[in-house]
């Protein structure tokens, strides 16, 4: 499948180049604006809550403000590379490059991995300092991280070579991505919403990423957790090959 | 031009863009070592030519091969044979000048020592061994031209298409271009230039060949082209049809 090793090991570690040399755009906002989200919603208005599904509610909150950084992040940080990178024309330099599709995109996915990992370990971090919440299922946790990122990594390719400029790449997030998250659980659990509005949530992809997710620190979800994973994989693996598609017919890359 | 396999070989290749036919079967062949011109008023189809040479640009029709591998069906190979120098300055923004051509090796599938020695040669060959550590947005146009030219080189290719080379640089550093390029060919390097500097082509080029509009008008040596006249005349002669 990977020919050129070397080749698809330079476009993740050019990724990394570029992540940490935006480091006050990538890693620390997210590590930022969760320290607020936790003392704001978790610690100020949380400590009137009791506990949600057998934690406090700050702990509860953690994972979901996990999720909701990392597919935030990793949207945007794969889709603006792309798009940076046709906008300069310095994606030229892997076009003309003996790299294939499948190089170039699962470069592009795993940087947005070990992104996402890397982002995921500072908030959790901060969370075990802050309020006690630590993973206690290390495999899904990993697991779950991996998945979204694909599906994240690979969305931002695809939203990345169909922007015509960089205000396209922004309506997934601002119109999708953000509303969905946020509907999606980070905040409460299903089984406290209204019966019309946990209807709702079941169709909402986010809400499988963030039950999955906190299932490795609570050991408890709304769904099984199989079905979780099943949406999450079943998502991912279509973004994937979408990107990899439009990748390889060059799709805005190859006229 | 030694090689029984040319470096290039384009058989009635074909580009459309939707009703507009930007290259209509064009058909040449450069042999290894030569240094060719491939010349053509704004909007010919030179570019485009470059372009499904390097992979850029998908072929509607016909084909090419890069020293015996075909562009669509050998991609991997063909494309390890040649080093392109665009005309405009695409380079990646995040890295040192220093990491832009290691960092093109290592899109090529080559790193290790060698490689950080032959970009430290490059940069000082190229006079850019100052520059090492900064972006190339720091550099001058004449240095972004020459750092052009060392990433095209990284990888050693065995051909070298040069887009408008010296577009907008001075006179200075034109010549210093030109002497670096006679080196490289005379070094067995084939290379392919586009210019619309004739003098450009009338200088380095062995062989010229012209497209207008879409069409190879013309396809001979320097000295049998020019003949008795200029290349600015057969130029306009064959352009103005």
């Amino acid at each position: 499948m990977i020919v050129n090793s070397v080749g698809f090991q330079t476009l993740v570690k050019r990724e990394m180049v570029r992540t940490f040399s935006i480091i006050n755009q990538v890693i620390w906002p997210p590590v930022i604006q969760t320290l607020l989200y936790v003392f704001i919603f978790g610690l100020g208005l949380g400590s009137r809550i009791k506990e949600v599904q057998g934690v406090s509610y700050a702990q509860f909150l953690i994972p979901g403000l996990i999720m909701l950084q990392l597919i935030d992040q990793t949207y945007s940080e794969s889709s603006s590379s792309v798009f940076q990178g046709r906008f300069m024309n310095s994606i030229q330099e892997l076009l003309i490059a003996p790299l294939s599709a499948i190089e170039i995109v699962l470069g592009y996915v795993v940087a947005g991995v070990v992104r996402a990992i890397f982002i995921a370990l500072l908030i959790t971090a901060l969370g075990a300092v802050l309020v006690h919440a630590a993973p206690s299922y290390w495999a899904l946790y990993l697991l779950t991280i991996v998945l979204v990122a694909i599906l994240f990594s690979s969305l931002g390719i695809i939203f990345g070579l169909l922007a015509e400029k960089f205000d396209h790449i922004a309506v997934l997030t601002t119109f999708f991505i953000t509303p969905l998250v946020f509907v999606g659980g980070v905040f409460t659990s299903m089984q406290l919403l209204p019966p019309l509005l946990q209807k709702i949530s079941l169709v909402n992809p986010m809400f499988y990423m963030i039950d999955s997710f906190r299932y490795s620190y609570i050991r408890t979800g709304d769904v099984p957790l199989a079905v979780s994973l099943g949406v999450v994989t079943t998502l991912a693996v279509a973004a994937f090959v979408v990107a990899l598609r439009m990748t390889a017919v060059g799709f805005k890359l190859r006229t | 031009m030694n090689g029984a396999v040319p470096a290039l070989r384009i058989e009635n290749l074909v580009k459309r863009y939707g009703d507009f036919t930007a290259v209509d079967g064009i058909s040449f062949v450069v042999p290894e070592g030569q240094f060719f011109g491939l010349l053509g008023p704004n909007g010919a189809g030179k570019t485009t030519t470059i372009n499904a040479i390097v992979g850029l640009a998908k072929i509607t029709g016909g084909s090419i091969a890069l020293f015996g591998h075909d562009v669509v069906r050998d991609w991997r190979a063909a494309r390890g044979t040649v080093g392109l120098a665009p005309q405009e300055y695409n380079f990646d923004r995040y890295l040192n000048i220093r990491d832009v051509l290691i960092f093109q090796a290592g899109y090529y599938g080559l790193r290790g020592p060698a490689v950080a020695k032959r970009a430290d040669l490059l940069l000082e060959r190229f006079d850019l061994t100052s520059k090492a550590k900064l972006v190339y947005t720091k550099l001058s146009g004449g240095m972004k031209r020459r750092l052009t030219l060392a990433r095209a080189l990284i990888h050693q290719p065995r051909l070298v298409i040069l887009d408008e080379p010296t577009a907008g640089v001075d006179v200075e550093l034109r010549l210093e271009l030109w002497s670096m390029l006679r080196e490289l060919n005379t070094n067995g390097t084939t290379i392919i230039l586009t210019t619309h500097y004739l003098e450009e082509a009338e200088e380095l080029c062995d062989r010229i060949g012209i497209i207008q509009a879409g069409k190879l008008v013309a396809l001979e040596t320097t000295k049998k082209l020019i003949g008795e006249g200029s290349l600015q005349d057969i130029f306009l002669e064959l352009t103005r049809r």
